[in-house]
């Protein structure tokens, strides 16, 4: 038992702790200075050893604390008709419920368990006992303090909260032995990542009720409730003993953990799948163009869904709520001073609106896999004159495709600052549609180079830069950051149009001088 | 025509892939490039088609005497896993590049001739690449590799997944190709590189080496040949 529990652990560390290697080897600037031998060197792996049994230590409590604080009492505090300590419990025990069936801890395949039962041949009985011991007992460790400390706080008797984690443990292990008992019927493998839809319409009319009675004023009793959790410590040690009796405990992880591969198949090869699904196969789509251009017409006709489409769409949004606005304004005059004073100090949030709504990223991503993933092996395709010729036809085509809904918003700002009042400087229309305008052609000419310099995928499609996801996670960051800025129209819009205008020529110099070079598939 | 490369190396952080290639190639014959798995065959192909920047060395093509840099549209290099661009149709994608090629493709024919060429239906001429069979793919990457004439052909694994009446119509099609141009094919299959081609070269230890034939018969030349990347054992 003993030794069995020490392997599993060991197995589970090594995996994450040749993770953690893995990942540090993905930072930009960091893997220059970490040897080939990463995976040998004893200083590196014990640091990331000591980061692993950490994470073990700390993400026993920290999911449970989140979940407490955000799913039971963050929203348990919205509802004021009801006592506090009848809504906690009210939650708790429905959400304890859900998770009992959808995270049981037995029949979810995870690599450490295909390693171990399937790889090398450990006993399987022994090996899924250990296992599921062990996750259990990390349950109870980890419930237990936040039973106390939220528990408590909103008014649940001591005696409930001590007994609340080990209910939950009951729970689950109910849940468990009933799954155990139908294999043994009809041998049917339940597999917690493939579940049925009966399942997941049984857990959708749970949460209804957890967050949806209590707003009607209508909660479990506390004594019912103390009931199904007194009757879960009764069933749960009935089911531990079935638990340990099973003996089919082999072929059932087999079955479970053969679909762990196809399972990962299906997520690398989905990616590809769901961008070759974009494809139109309208064959009224033709085009008289030649060369690239040809090339790219096609593309975007046959992508229209991603591109046209959804940008005519999104226009069309704006062009609606622009509408509501005017009418509101028309009906209720004195509206006007407020939305004057948002138009002329809220440009910078539509730093972030122009991000959200920009196609760029979705354009990249349908031309590597629908397009240059197979193009880029061609060695016509990757000679510099073509890079270049193809880079700034599709910069034309995306500007095209995004500037639709940025003058909308861009005119509609104006039009909005006219109808509520106007201002005293008549610059600040022209700054408007302007500096929107920019803003979209920055985040076109941005995406469309950091795919040009850092392509970032290999002939297999998958990701191998860590720069590339980095870049995308600061441009949000940046944007996020800038839409708590609140400034006048005419300062913000003239730094932003400067800025957007040297981005735009910086960025286009450095494809120009660099993307014959980085825009390849890396190996 | 010959292709030469000279001490070509590359590696890999502390790994020496390829230690030093030196090896002159004719036109006119298909070359069959035999090592052991991780040996660098596609390091090797990846370095000629400037995929990767090589550490040192240099190649080049020599014609009379004359010696030229190899230019990109020199190289025809089909993969293993045929990769086409989904969204056109056959038909598309041979315009595109017929287009694209205007000036270096000599002898230009209809598209339906190509086709034909390849044996490839009249039916499936105007469907979504997204929708082409295994084999249809490798017809069709083959295909845009040869209509500009290269002068050199790398081929790499190109005829393992497919199934024989393809794989046979291929090695045709190579072989009527051989004229002319030097072909560079590797493969793990020893029975094809003997069936096909008309010198064994083997990658091992970072270098390359021709196997001599000379008077072995077939069953003494495959064992010589297992003998030599034998020795090259994992370092």
């Amino acid at each position: 038992m003993n030794k069995t529990l020490r392997i599993s652990f060991s197995l589970k560390n090594t995996y994450r702790v040749n993770s953690i290697l893995y990942a540090l080897k993905q930072i930009p600037l960091v893997k220059k200075l970490l040897p080939a031998s990463l995976y040998r060197v004893r200083g590196l792996k014990r640091f990331a050893n000591v980061l692993s049994i950490l994470w073990e230590i700390l993400s026993m409590f920290l999911w449970k604390i989140l979940y407490f604080a955000t799913m039971v009492c963050g929203m348990g505090a919205l509802y004021e008709k009801v006592p506090q300590d009848r809504v906690f419990l009210h939650i708790l025990l429905l959400l304890t419920v859900i998770g009992a069936f959808l995270n049981t801890g037995m029949f979810n395949p995870t690599r450490d368990k295909y390693y171990a039962v399937i790889l090398m041949r450990m006993d399987a009985r022994e090996f899924a006992l250990v296992d599921y011991g062990y996750t259990i007992l990390k349950g109870i460790i980890g419930f237990l303090p936040c039973t106390l400390f939220f528990g408590l706080a909103r008014g649940v008797s001591l005696p409930l909260c001590l007994l609340i984690p080990f209910a939950a443990a009951g729970m689950k292990l109910t849940v468990a032995a009933g799954y155990l008992w139908d294999y043994e019927r009809r041998g049917v493998a339940y597999n917690e990542n493939r579940l049925g839809k009966w399942i997941w319409a049984g857990a959708g009319i749970l949460l209804a009720a957890a967050y949806g009675l209590p707003a009607l004023g209508v909660v479990i009793p506390p004594a019912a409730v103390a009931a199904v959790f007194a009757a879960s410590l009764v069933t749960g040690a009935v089911s531990a003993c079935r638990i340990v009796r099973f003996s089919g405990y082999r072929p059932m992880l087999q079955r479970i953990l053969s679909q762990l591969f196809s399972q990962m198949d299906a997520a690398r090869g989905a990616a590809k799948q769901a961008a070759e699904n974009l494809i139109s196969a309208d064959a009224a789509i033709v085009s008289r163009k030649k060369g690239f251009e040809y090339l790219n017409e096609l593309f975007v006709k046959r992508h229209r869904k991603i591109l046209w489409k959804s940008s005519l769409r999104i226009a069309a949004v704006c062009l609606a709520l622009l509408f509501i606005v005017l009418l509101v304004l028309w009906l209720e005059p004195q509206a006007k001073e407020a939305t004057n004073e948002i138009v002329m100090t809220f440009l910078p949030y539509f730093v972030f609106i122009m991000y959200a709504i920009n196609r760029g990223t979705g354009f990249t991503k349908a031309l590597f896999f629908n397009c240059d993933h197979s193009l880029l092996t061609y060695s016509f395709y990757k000679q510099p004159k073509m890079v270049l010729k193809l880079f700034s036809i599709r910069l034309r085509e995306i500007m095209k495709i995004n500037l639709v809904p940025a003058f909308v918003i861009g005119a509609g700002l104006a039009l909005l600052l006219w109808a509520s009042g106007g201002t005293e400087n008549p610059l600040d229309y022209a700054v408007l549609i302007v500096s929107i305008l920019c803003m979209s052609m920055f985040f076109s000419v941005h995406y469309l180079t950091i795919y040009y310099l850092l392509q970032p995928y290999n002939a297999g499609t998958e990701m191998k830069s860590g720069t590339y996801p980095l870049v995308l996670s600061v441009t949000y960051l940046v944007c996020f950051v800038i839409m708590q800025l609140r400034m006048e129209i005419l300062l913000f819009g003239v730094l932003c149009i400067a800025f957007c205008v040297l981005y735009c020529a910086a960025a286009c110099i450095l494809v120009y001088k660099l993307a014959p070079k980085t825009f390849r598939l890396r190996s | 025509m010959k292709f030469v490369i000279a001490h070509l190396e590359k590696h890999f952080e502390k790994k020496e892939v390829l230690r030093d290639i030196d090896f002159t190639f004719e036109s006119g014959k298909i070359y069959g490039l035999l090592g052991r798995n991780g040996a660098g065959k596609t390091t090797l192909f990846n370095c000629l088609n400037r995929d990767i920047k090589a550490d040192a060395g240099s190649f080049y093509l020599e014609e009379d005497g004359v010696r030229r840099e190899v230019r990109a549209e020199d190289i025809g290099y089909v993969l293993s896993t045929p990769t086409v661009p989904e969204f056109l149709t056959g038909r598309e994608f041979l315009k595109f590049f017929l287009d694209i090629n205007e000036k270096t493709v000599k002898h230009p024919r209809t598209i339906d001739e190509y086709f034909d060429e390849m044996s490839i239906v009249p039916e499936d001429r105007d469907k979504l690449l997204k929708d082409y069979s295994h084999g249809m793919k490798n017809k069709m990457q083959m295909l845009v590799n040869i209509i500009a004439e290269p002068a050199l052909l790398l081929l790499d694994e190109p005829l393992t997944s497919l199934d024989v009446v393809v794989a046979e119509e291929m090695k045709q099609l190579l072989r009527s190709l051989k004229k002319d141009r030097i072909t560079i094919f590797s493969t793990h299959l020893m029975d094809l590189a003997l069936d096909l081609c008309d010198e064994i070269v083997l990658l091992s230890g970072g270098r390359l080496e021709a196997v001599d034939k000379s008077d072995l018969d077939d069953e003494a030349f495959r064992e010589k040949i297992i003998a030599a990347l034998r020795e090259d054992g994992h370092e």
